[in-house]
């Protein structure tokens, strides 16, 4: 019966769309791809403006876009900061395709200038609200902790977003845990996305053309988790010609080839990208212990790396169809030996596959459809003499989709779908045993799992002053103990006050279906992911936005500020003490309940020009209830409480200035307050049965009663540019904490104790900070 | 194992900048209210002993804090019923401190149901209820020597015994050398949840000398003394770990803090030859 609502739903606007009054004179689509740049990326969000009309679009994710024009001859105009604008006289006597392709900036220093994706007229204009769109290149200018440029920390920059602790690449959005992102790579869902618990990102940035962030007002297309959607997408590859770029970082290098493949009259018929990195911890730590072999009390360092190979490829079949392949392989891998025989090993990481076929249909519709295939797992294997241990979890998925854009005329674009996602769930697998089989323990818990979505959503200008866009999203799952669906209803509105001044208002629904389980408060690669089940909800989440956005300075900055209200079911947490590893009756060890968050955003941004950047300033509440439930007394026993990411104040400013043209110098402040954590307040002695020590045990409180000092850092960052005799190259130099303030990781409690008698003298409390003033220097290059 | 991971990556990432990141810091703890602690272990044939205390703030000095005018009354089958005398001292077998002690030998059997209960002169009230479970015989102790010679030739132990499949059942396994009142060179805890009913071997690895003495000793015990053992290392742990959810201790008694148990053991003693 909900379906067919949902294709009610889905026929109602169509023809409601299509049958709007149509102007006497005729009409006709102009459509096509804009690209950018040497390599000839596709550039999605680039403006295509028929000035003479005072009409636009921006292209869409994929870099297409569709215009429904009255016949004539006008100039288009195609923008794109950090590109030179095209524009092309158009004849429009019928249905005609036009591509195309921005030159670079002729700025030697192209980044500088060239920043953001879109102009900010046009993210005025747009309905669309909670939204960023980050390039690759505006975070390689950034300053970067071991000079590792990372797009998913240049996110935790924009207000609204958290991170997870100093240095990490995770991000908690708007109230919303790390689990409630959903990570999409070119349509495939990454269930990690770290490397090194979280401390650098699976996204190397010589591969990503650009990364799309929604904190609310999601469109319709996109579910599946609840706080935010960060939708990544890799470069396809030069088409001009064949190319090599990469560097030499501190802990690690980067290596990109790319070129064009295959030939037609007008040009190449596809091009690919290859890319991988790897660290070299393990080069020095080797040598060290090497160095330091046979002494004594010598702890050998463990060994450990990471690696992850990118690529994707595109192919032109003919005029109409375009095939996309992307692969990610990425694993961390962890390793100990020690003299005595115990032996350590433990790998993590993330494969993930995605074809996609786009094919047009006709410049009014086009069509995306895409099978993907995605694993995160880890595995731990043990060895201690004659006995061995492994554990191990992995989540797979196969997913289809399919997403249509249809353009009927110049005022809808309507765009409907489909999704389905075959999960399997490897929750624990345990093997223990010994070689001579006296000891053998074997455990294994899986399950299975069905995720489905039908979405239709219309971007509808209903006149100048007013877009709407709505949407309805229709989701189920369905697991081996029961069966769960929503309807998903989303709406996104602009009104234009005055040419330089809107407003804006967004809701959105969302549920999620599978879910984090972990009591760490961090993301850890041992987190496993978890089905709802009959005795595991769904967990459901609702946000309200409004805003309003002002165009200053000729169009220089754009003001905005946005109020957000989010509520949220089914929130998901674990008792004390739960057992989260090989539990046959994982249902068991779930709490459930409700959170909140409420705050308000401020936002300056500057596009152009010489020196541009943003200041951004957030002032958020967030909160969870868990009450006593299953014979427990929940969290705090009811009490709401802050989450260890919930931060009451968050300013950064991001400045990025042009100094000459080798020149670029940059740099970032970020203040928050401090973070929610659990100290005791009390302590007990217990001597145990036999042979033990005292000990002190502590009491903690309540959850998160004690905050720790704020946090906050600069760092700053030079590009200078090289001049070697074939392509180009630069160094890029980063301070990491510029003026080396100690942030505060965590405090613990430690137990001073006489030298000579070993009894316990006092108890002190100790800060720890991770990490202090970092520099680093990269060398980049490209030929 | 995330304990290891977590100063691999501190020592990897941090201990190349040579940098103290580390300071000593004065906070302001939240004060709460001080709680009756009882730690009292019953034995049968061993005269009752326990130790009475209370919480004090994290950061107080060391100094043990006894409550004063308390009173313990021990209750069990057919009728026992015993007021322990504030006696305070130390088990000289044992090495553990007492503040309370009975008068005779305690007469338990396994099933059998016994109370406490514990009140001082503020008003506080502490009460508890343990079962004895039922003694779970070591089938065998075995050990094998490696293939090395001189200081490096050792010996495993293989403990073997028997899982009820009625029940949850939760162990503990101790091994001392020499002396109980040793610290043990192994001690963990388990539960059957992957072995129920089955033989259940424990094993350690290459560590034992010849002529080494070892006292081998499983616990059977019931599951609030289990899960205090646990959520007393989970709170110890969280201590130091960014990464822990600190989390309270599940104590066996109602009104404060403590354990009250009766112990059920096997102890085998060895000689590795």
């Amino acid at each position: 019966m909900r379906y067919f609502w949902l294709f009610q739903f889905v026929c109602l606007l169509l023809i409601c769309s299509a049958s709007l009054p149509v102007h006497a004179q005729e009409r006709y689509v102009l459509s096509g791809y804009v690209r950018g740049g040497a390599a000839n990326d596709l550039l999605p969000g680039a403006s295509v403006a028929v000035p003479a009309l005072g009409t636009g679009v921006s292209t869409d994710a994929q870099g297409f876009y569709s215009l429904t024009l009255p016949a004539g001859r006008y100039s288009v105009a195609v923008s794109f900061l950090g590109y030179q604008t095209v524009t092309r006289e158009v004849n429009l006597t019928k249905n005609q395709r036009q591509s195309f392709s921005l030159p670079e900036s002729s700025s030697q220093l192209k980044e500088v200038v060239v920043e953001a994706s879109g102009t900010l007229e046009e993210k005025l204009r747009t309905p669309q609200m909670s939204m960023e769109r980050l390039t690759a290149r505006e975070a390689k200018l950034l300053p970067a902790l071991f000079g590792e440029v990372d797009i998913l920390k240049t996110l935790q920059l924009k207000p609204g977003v958290q991170n997870g602790g100093e240095g990490t690449s995770g991000l908690f959005v708007r109230g919303g845990s790390a689990d409630q992102n959903l990570f999409l790579l070119d349509d495939a869902v990454v269930y990690n996305p770290s490397h090194l618990f979280g401390l650098f990102s699976v996204f190397n940035s010589d591969a990503v053309q650009s990364v799309d962030l929604y904190k609310g007002g999601f469109p319709a297309q996109y579910g599946g988790r609840l706080s935010s959607v960060v939708d990544v997408k890799f470069r396809e590859g030069s088409k001009e010609k064949f190319g090599v770029s990469g560097g030499l970082g501190l802990i690690s290098s980067r290596l990109t080839v790319e070129g064009p493949i295959g030939k037609d009259t007008t040009g190449a018929k596809g091009s690919f990208i290859l890319s991988g990195r790897r660290t070299y911890f393990d080069v020095f730590t080797r040598q060290i212990n090497r160095i330091n072999e046979g002494k004594e009390d010598y702890d050998p360092i463990p060994d450990y790396h990471f690696y992850d190979f990118n690529a994707k490829g595109n192919y032109k079949l003919g005029e109409k169809d375009q095939l996309f392949l992307t692969g990610y392989y990425g694993r961390d891998i962890f390793g100990f030996e020690s003299p005595n025989g115990f032996n350590f090993n433990f790998t993590w990481g993330n494969t993930v596959g995605a074809l996609r076929w786009n094919h047009v249909f006709s410049p009014r519709l086009y069509v995306n459809t895409s099978v993907s295939y995605t694993r995160y797992q880890y595995d731990i294997t043990n060895k201690l003499d004659q006995f061995s241990f492994g554990l191990g979890s992995d989540i797979r998925d196969l997913a289809l989709r399919t997403d249509f854009s249809y353009v009927p005329n110049d005022r809808h674009t309507v765009q409907f779908g489909a999704t389905t996602t075959n999960h399997r769930f490897g929750v624990g697998r345990l093997q223990a045993g010994s070689n001579d089989g006296t000891v053998n323990i074997g455990s294994n818990v899986a399950y299975r799992g069905q995720e489905a979505a039908l979405y239709a959503s219309d971007n509808f200008k209903v006149s100048d002053k007013l877009q709407l866009d709505y949407g309805l999203r229709l989701t189920g799952f369905q697991s081996d103990s029961g069966r769960f669906g929503g309807l998903e209803p989303r709406l996104a509105t602009r009104y234009s006050l005055t040419p330089n001044t809107t407003l804006k208002a967004s809701y959105a629904l969302m549920y999620q279906y599978v879910h984090l389980v972990t009591n760490s408060g961090a993301s850890l690669p041992t987190d496993v992911w978890y089905p709802s089940r009959r005795n595991v909800k769904p967990q459901r989440s609702q946000q309200v936005a409004t805003g309003v956005s002002f165009l200053l300075g000729d169009g220089k900055y754009l003001l905005t500020n946005e109020v957000y209200y989010k509520w949220a079911q089914n929130q998901v947490d674990f008792r004390d003490g739960a057992q989260l590893f090989v539990n046959n009756n994982l249902d068991a060890e779930f709490l459930f309940g409700r959170g909140w968050a409420y705050g308000n955003e401020l936002y300056l941004e500057k596009k152009q020009g010489r020196t541009t950047g943003w200041i951004g300033y957030s002032l958020a509440w967030t909160q969870r209830k868990f009450l006593p439930q299953r014979g427990g007394t929940g969290i705090n026993e009811g009490r709401a409480f802050f989450p260890t990411y919930d931060r009451r104040h968050n300013l950064t400013v991001v400045l990025l200035h042009q100094l000459s043209e080798r020149i670029n110098l940059s740099g970032s402040f970020v203040f928050t307050s401090g973070s929610p954590t659990t100290l005791p307040t009390g302590r007990f002695m217990i001597q145990d049965v036999f042979g033990d020590d005292i000990t002190a045990v502590p009491v903690y409180p309540d959850r998160n009663t004690y905050r720790l000092a704020p946090y906050h850092r600069m760092d700053l960052g030079l590009v200078y540019k090289l001049r070697p005799r074939h392509g180009e190259s630069d160094l890029t130099l980063s301070i990491y904490n510029a003026y080396n303030r100690r942030n505060p990781y965590f405090i613990y409690f430690d137990q001073i104790r006489d030298k000579e008698t070993d009894d316990i003298l006092r108890y002190e409390a100790k800060q720890v900070s991770l990490f202090p003033l970092i520099p680093s220097v990269t060398y980049n290059f490209k030929f | 194992m995330k304990n290891r991971l977590f100063t691999f990556s501190i020592l990897l990432l941090v201990g190349t900048t040579a940098c103290n990141l580390e300071k000593g810091v004065d906070i302001d703890l939240p004060v709460a209210p001080a709680q009756l602690v009882l730690e009292c272990y019953l034995e049968p044939g061993e005269v009752p002993q326990l130790t009475v205390s209370e919480t004090v703030p994290y950061l107080a000095p060391p100094t043990p804090v006894v409550p004063a005018g308390v009173q313990v009354v021990l209750t069990g089958p057919g009728g026992f019923r015993e007021t322990l005398r504030n006696q305070p001292g130390i088990n000289p077998a044992t090495q553990k401190v007492y503040t309370h002690r009975g008068r005779q030998p305690l007469n338990a059997r396994p099933g059998d149901v016994f109370s406490i209960e514990v009140t001082d002169s503020k008003g506080r009230r502490l009460t508890g209820q343990a079962t004895m479970p039922r003694i779970v015989p070591i089938d065998t102790v075995e050990w094998k020597f490696n293939d090395l010679t001189g200081d490096q030739r050792r010996a495993n132990l293989l403990i073997r015994f028997q899982d009820q499949p009625d029940v949850p059942n939760f162990y503990r396994l101790q091994i001392h050398q020499d002396s109980i009142s040793d610290d043990p060179n192994r001690d963990f805890e388990l539960d059957d949840r992957l072995q129920n009913g089955q033989k259940i071997t424990l094993g350690t690895s290459f560590r034992y000398a010849a002529n080494d003495t070892l006292l081998v000793t499983l616990y059977h015990l019931d599951q609030p003394y289990y899960l205090f053992l646990q959520s007393v290392r989970d709170a110890r742990n969280a201590n130091g770990n960014p990464f822990a959810q600190p989390a309270a201790v599940k104590s066996t008694v109602q009104g404060g803090l403590g354990v009250f148990t009766i112990l059920s053991y096997r102890r085998k003693t060895i000689i590795v030859r």
